[in-house]
C-alpha cells in the first residue's frame, strides 16, 4: 500500500464508479476494491466518500441499485449502470480525454 | 433527473426514512463483512482484520450522516432537529433564557416603538394627493422667514409663475357658532375656491367650493370638518343644505371633509376667501398663507429660483411696499413635522443604542454559555459532527432567541406606542406637529421588529459559534476547566462586549443628563412675567354684535368689574394676545421725528391692547414712567407703553418717555408714557418653525383707545386659578350670555404646554439611559461573576497563601473597575463628539457641559462597582480547601 493516497475529487470518483460498473454490476465493497486494484493503489476510496457517491448517482439516475441474496444467505445491494449512466460515462470520458490532452500540452510547452 | 422527480424523491425520502436507514445500515454492515473477509484472505487474523476494517471505514454513524446529507430534504430535517434541540436547551436553562429574552425584548421594544413614531410622523404619506409636490410659500421680510402674504402679491405670484400647476391662499378666522347649544368659538379657515383643488382631497359628502363662490353674495357657504360634523351635528348626513349661523350670518353647509383632512391643524370649518383684484387693497397688508402644487417634473430648487425672480420683479415694481421682500418655499412635509423631527431623531438614535447594549448583553450570555458548553461541543465533534453543523446549531438557537425576544418586544412596542401618543400632544397652537391620534403598528414596523430580532440573533449567535468551532476537541476534553484556549478567547470577547456596553450607556447617560438639566433650566426660566396663580381665557367679540368701539370698551369695563368682585380674585385685566398662547400679531413701530435708518430694519414688535391692571396681574416690572390708568381713554391723547428692548431700538441713547411713536394701523401717533420689562411672548421652548427663544419687543396700548374684538383675560388668584374659573365665566356671561369663551386654562398650563416636547423627550431619554445603565451593570455583573467562578482555584490558592480580604476585593472589583473605566473613557469621548447634535434641543446648557461630563462617568463607575459587589462577596467566601480540591 502506498502511504499517501491521493484524495479523489467528487466528480472524478463518480466517473470511476461508473467505469467500474460498466464492466459488470457490483456491490459496495467490490467497487472499492476494483478501483484500488486497477489504479494500482493510487486511489483508495473510503466508505465515507463511496456511499454518499452511490446515493448521488442513484438519485441522478445514473445507476440502479438492487438487492440480491449473497452466498452466505444475506442481502447485499448491487449497483448497475443504467443506459443513461452509460451515455454519461461516454460523454465524461471524452471530456476527460480532452482536458488531459490540453493540460499535457500546456505542461510540455517550451517556455 | 428532472426537478419534479427530484422533489418527489426527496419527499419520498422524508417519509420513507426509516426503511432507507435500515437498508443503508445493512449495506454498510455488508461492506464491513466483505472488507474483513478480504483481509482474512490476505492473511490477517480475524481480530486484526475486524479492527483494521473498522479503522479504515471510520465511524459508521458518520458515514451514515454523510450519506444522509445528500439530497435537499435533509435540510428541512436537520432544521427541524436543530429547532427542537434549541428549544430543549432553552427550556433547560430557564434563568438564562428569561434574562436573554427580556433583555432583547426591551431593546427591540423600545426601538420599534420609536421607529413606529418616526414612521408615522416623519415618513407616513400625507393625506393629500401627491403631497410631495405641495409647497407652502412664505414671505421673507426683514429677517422673518415665515411672513404672511398680501393678496396683491399672491395674485401676481399666481399669474406670473410657470412652475406651479395650481396655487391657493388661505387665512384664519374665528367665528361664533350660535343656534346649536352653547355659543361656540370656532376656528375657521378661509380658502380660496381652488385651495381644496390644490390639496387634491375630495370631500366625504357634498362638495367643496365652486369657482365663483368667492364673490360677495355667493360666499355664504361652508365646508365642515369631520370632527365638527361628528361633534356638533352628530354625523347626520342630512346636514348638507342646512343653514348654520356664524357670527350672526346664515351659512349653507355644502360639504364635509374626511377625517384625515386636517389642513391646517385643528380647523373646524372652511369658508370661501375673497381675493378680488379690483378691490383697492394695500399690497403691504399681509395676512394670507399660500400653498401651491408644483408641476410634474419641477424640482424645489427650480421653483425657488422662479419665485425668487418674481419677487425681485415685484421689488422693483413696488419699492414702497416690497422693498427687501423675498420668498421662502417650504415643503408641506417640512412644515408639518419640522418642529418635532430633531427630538424624534435623537430618540431614535438613543433607542438604537439601547438595542445595541441589549444585544451586547445577550451576546455576553451566549458566549459564556458557549464556553461552558465546550465539553458538549468537543464530544459532538468527536462523534463526527462537522464544524458547519455546529455553527448552524448555535445560529438556530440564537435566531430563535432573537425571534422570541422580538415577539415580546413587539408587545412592549405596542404598549409603548400608545404611551408615546399620550406623551406627545395632539396639537400645540401654531407649532408644527402632525396630529397623531394613534401610532399604527403597520407592516413596516412589524418588518422592522422582525429585522431587528433576526439581525441581533445572527450577529450574536455567530460570535460564540465561531469561537466554539475553533478549539480542538481533544484539548477541550482534556482541560480541567481551569484554563483553556476557548476560555481565554471567550473572555476577551466578553470584555470587549462589556466595555462597549459601558461606553454606550455612558453616552446615553450623558445625553439624558444634559436634557434633564436643560429641562430644569426651562422650567425655572424667567419668562419676564409670573405665570403662577393666573387664570386665562379668551373671548372674541363678534362683529355683528359689537360694531363700535364704544360697545367693545363697555363690554370690557363691565366684565372686568364683575370679574374683579369674584371671591378669590386678586386682580384682573385683559390683553389682546396672551403671552404663551401662541397667538400674536405684530405692527411696525417707528420713532416720530427720527428719520428711519434705511440700513436698520423697522421694529415690528408684538402689540396688545391692555387694561391698566395688566402689568400688575402679570407682575411685569415697570422700568420707567408709569402704567396706563383710567384717565387714558378715548377722549385723551393716544399713549403707548414700550418694552425695554423696543425702547432701546428706537432711542438707543435717549430717554424715551415723552417721545412720540407712529404705529402702523393707528391713525394718530402715541406718546410714550412708560417702559416695562421684556417678556418671552412665545415662551422658551421650541419656537414655531425653528429659531431660538428670544425676548419679544412689545408695544402696548390702552384698551379704551384701541378696543380690539379679541380679549384675553388674565386673572391673578389667591389660590388655585381653576377654582374661580366657573365664577369668572358666569361673571362674563352675566354681561352677555351669548358670548363664547374659549381656552380657559391657567398660565402654568400654557407654560407647560410650550415645553411639552422637551419634557417628553427628557422623560424618554431618561428612561432609555436608566435602562442602558441597568443593562450595562447586568453585563458587568455577569462578566465579573463568571471571572470569579473560573478563578475559584486561583483565589483558593491566594487565600490559602494568606491573601487578605482587601486584596481579594481589589482583585475582583479591580477587574470590573478597569473594564468600566475603559468603557467610560471611550463613552465620554463618543458622547463629547455626538452631543452637539442635541444642541437644538438644549436650553441654557452647553452640549459639552463640564459638570455633566464629570458626573456621568462617576455615576456609571459607582454603578459598576456596585455590580461587582455580589461576585466580590462570593469571592471572599471561597473556602481554599474546597477550591483546591475541586479544581
Amino acid at each position: 500500500m502506498i502511504d499517501n493516497p491521493t484524495p479523489l475529487v467528487q466528480g472524478t470518483l463518480d466517473m470511476l464508479i461508473l467505469k467500474t460498473l460498466a464492466l459488470e454490476p457490483q456491490h459496495g465493497f467490490g467497487i472499492a476494491q476494483r478501483i484500488e486494484q486497477i489504479s494500482r493503489g493510487v486511489f483508495q476510496v473510503n466508505a465515507g466518500s463511496l456511499f454518499p457517491a452511490f446515493r448521488r448517482l442513484e438519485r441522478d439516475g445514473l445507476v440502479e441499485g438492487e438487492w440480491r441474496a449473497t452466498t452466505n444467505n444475506r442481502r447485499a445491494k448491487y449497483y448497475r449502470l443504467t443506459s443513461f449512466g452509460r451515455r454519461k460515462l461516454d460523454a465524461e470520458t471524452k471530456e476527460w480525454g480532452r482536458q488531459t490532452a490540453a493540460i499535457a500540452r500546456i505542461l510540455e510547452a517550451k517556455a | 433527473m428532472s426537478l419534479i422527480s427530484r422533489l418527489a424523491v426527496g419527499l419520498g425520502a422524508l417519509f420513507g426514512r426509516r426503511k432507507a436507514d435500515e437498508d443503508l445500515d445493512s449495506e454498510l454492515r455488508d461492506y464491513l463483512d466483505a472488507a474483513v473477509a478480504e483481509k482474512v484472505r490476505r492473511g490477517m487474523t480475524r481480530d486484526e482484520a475486524v479492527r483494521s476494517a473498522h479503522l479504515e471505514t471510520g465511524s459508521l454513524e458518520s458515514v451514515k450522516e454523510e450519506v444522509r446529507d445528500v439530497g435537499w430534504e435533509v435540510m428541512i430535517e436537520t432544521f427541524g432537529r436543530d429547532v427542537r434541540f434549541a428549544l430543549r436547551v432553552m427550556a433547560k436553562n430557564p434563568g438564562f433564557t428569561l434574562i436573554a429574552v427580556l433583555t432583547l425584548a426591551l431593546g427591540i421594544g423600545a426601538t420599534t416603538a420609536i421607529f413606529s413614531a418616526v414612521n408615522t410622523v416623519l415618513l407616513e404619506p400625507l393625506p393629500y394627493r401627491q403631497a410631495e409636490r405641495l409647497v407652502t410659500i412664505w414671505g421673507v421680510n426683514k429677517g422673518q422667514r415665515y411672513d404672511l402674504v398680501s393678496d396683491l402679491d399672491y395674485l401676481d405670484w399666481k399669474s406670473q409663475n410657470r412652475v406651479f400647476e395650481s396655487m391657493g391662499a388661505s387665512t384664519d378666522e374665528m367665528f361664533t357658532l350660535t343656534g346649536a347649544g352653547e355659543p361656540e368659538s370656532i376656528i375657521g379657515y378661509e380658502f380660496s375656491p381652488d385651495f381644496f383643488g390644490v390639496l387634491g382631497v375630495p370631500p366625504l359628502i357634498g362638495r367643496t367650493f365652486a369657482a365663483d363662490e368667492d364673490e360677495p353674495g355667493k360666499d355664504r357657504v361652508v365646508v365642515l370638518s369631520y370632527h365638527l360634523w361628528g361633534g356638533q351635528f352628530g354625523g347626520d348626513r342630512s346636514v348638507i343644505g342646512r343653514s348654520i349661523t356664524l357670527d350672526g350670518q346664515p351659512y349653507t353647509v355644502i360639504g364635509v371633509m374626511p377625517p384625515s383632512f386636517q389642513y391646517p391643524q385643528g380647523t373646524d370649518l372652511w369658508t370661501p376667501l375673497t381675493v378680488d383684484a379690483n378691490d383697492t387693497r394695500d399690497r403691504g397688508s399681509r395676512f394670507l398663507r399660500v400653498m401651491a402644487r408644483m408641476k410634474p417634473g419641477v424640482t424645489l430648487p427650480e421653483a425657488r429660483m422662479e419665485m425668487g425672480t418674481i419677487a425681485a420683479r415685484l421689488r422693483s415694481a413696488y419699492p414702497k411696499t416690497n422693498e427687501g421682500y423675498d420668498v421662502n418655499l417650504v415643503t408641506l412635509r417640512q412644515l408639518i413635522s419640522g418642529d418635532v423631527r430633531p427630538a424624534l431623531l435623537v430618540l431614535l438614535c438613543s433607542a438604537g443604542l439601547v438595542l445595541l447594549i441589549a444585544c451586547a448583553n445577550v451576546a455576553n450570555l451566549l458566549v459564556s454559555r458557549a464556553v461552558a458548553r465546550q465539553r458538549e461541543i468537543a464530544i459532538r465533534a468527536a462523534l463526527g459532527a462537522s464544524r458547519a453543523r455546529m455553527i448552524r446549531q448555535f445560529l438556530t438557537e440564537s435566531v430563535l432567541l432573537g425571534l422570541v425576544g422580538g415577539a415580546l418586544g413587539w408587545l412592549i412596542a405596542y404598549g409603548g406606542a400608545s404611551a408615546l401618543v399620550a406623551m406627545f400632544p395632539k396639537t400645540i397652537q401654531n407649532l408644527s406637529i402632525p396630529r397623531i391620534d394613534s401610532i399604527p403598528m403597520d407592516r413596516w414596523v412589524l418588518g422592522f421588529a422582525l429585522l431587528a430580532s433576526l439581525t441581533t440573533g445572527i450577529l450574536f449567535g455567530l460570535a460564540p459559534a465561531l469561537g466554539a468551532g475553533r478549539s480542538s476537541p481533544g484539548d477541550s476534553l482534556r482541560e480541567s476547566g481551569r484554563t483553556g484556549s476557548g476560555g481565554a478567547q471567550g473572555r476577551r470577547l466578553r470584555n470587549v462586549l462589556v466595555v462597549s456596553e459601558v461606553a454606550f450607556s455612558l453616552m446615553l447617560l450623558a445625553s439624558a443628563a444634559l436634557m434633564i438639566k436643560s429641562f430644569f433650566h426651562l422650567v425655572g426660566a424667567n419668562l419676564g412675567f409670573r405665570p403662577n396663580h393666573v387664570l386665562s381665557l379668551r373671548v372674541l367679540l363678534p362683529e355683528y354684535k359689537y360694531k363700535t368701539d364704544t360697545q367693545r370698551a363697555a363690554f370690557s369695563r363691565e366684565t372686568l368689574s364683575r370679574v374683579q368682585s369674584v371671591p378669590g380674585v386678586g386682580a384682573a385685566a385683559s390683553v389682546t394676545f396672551i403671552p404663551l398662547s401662541m397667538w400674536w400679531g405684530t405692527r411696525q413701530v417707528s420713532a416720530l421725528g427720527h428719520p428711519p435708518d434705511p440700513a436698520q430694519k423697522v421694529p415690528q414688535p408684538v402689540w396688545s391692547a391692555i387694561t391698566p391692571d395688566y402689568f400688575r396681574v402679570m407682575r411685569i416690572p415697570l422700568l420707567k414712567g408709569r402704567f396706563f390708568s383710567r384717565t387714558d381713554d378715548a377722549s385723551t391723547p393716544a399713549v403707548a407703553i414700550l418694552s425695554s428692548s423696543l425702547a432701546r431700538q428706537l432711542w438707543p441713547n435717549e430717554d424715551p418717555i415723552g417721545k412720540q411713536v407712529s404705529v402702523d394701523g393707528l391713525k394718530n401717533p402715541c406718546k410714550v408714557v412708560g417702559i416695562v420689562g421684556d417678556v418671552y411672548h412665545l415662551g422658551v421652548g421650541i419656537q414655531p418653525n425653528g429659531g431660538s427663544p428670544e425676548l419679544t419687543s412689545e408695544v402696548y396700548f390702552p384698551y379704551e383707545q384701541s378696543p380690539t374684538p379679541l380679549l384675553g383675560y388674565v386673572i391673578r388668584t389667591a389660590g388655585d386659578p381653576l377654582s374661580v374659573a366657573k365664577a369668572v365665566q358666569s361673571a362674563i356671561w352675566a354681561v352677555d350670555k351669548e358670548q363664547a369663551i374659549s381656552f380657559v386654562e391657567t398660565m402654568d398650563q400654557l407654560a407647560s404646554e410650550t415645553i411639552v416636547i422637551e419634557r417628553s423627550s427628557m422623560i424618554l431619554l431618561g428612561a432609555f439611559a436608566a435602562l442602558a445603565v441597568l443593562l450595562a451593570s447586568i453585563g458587568i455583573y455577569g462578566v465579573i461573576s463568571y471571572t470569579v467562578a473560573r478563578r475559584t482555584y486561583e483565589l483558593g490558592i491566594r487565600i490559602a497563601l494568606g491573601a487578605g480580604r482587601s486584596q481579594v476585593l481589589r482583585l475582583v472589583i479591580g477587574e470590573g473597575f478597569v473594564l468600566a473605566l475603559l468603557g467610560a473613557a471611550i463613552g465620554t469621548a463618543g458622547a463629547l463628539s455626538l452631543t452637539r447634535f442635541l444642541s437644538s434641543l438644549l436650553y441654557g446648557v452647553r452640549s459639552a457641559d463640564p459638570f455633566t461630563f464629570l458626573a456621568a462617568p462617576v455615576v456609571l463607575l459607582g454603578v459598576a462597582v456596585a455590580a461587582c459587589l455580589v461576585p466580590a462577596r462570593r469571592a471572599l467566601r471561597v473556602d481554599p480547601v474546597v477550591a483546591l480540591r475541586n479544581e
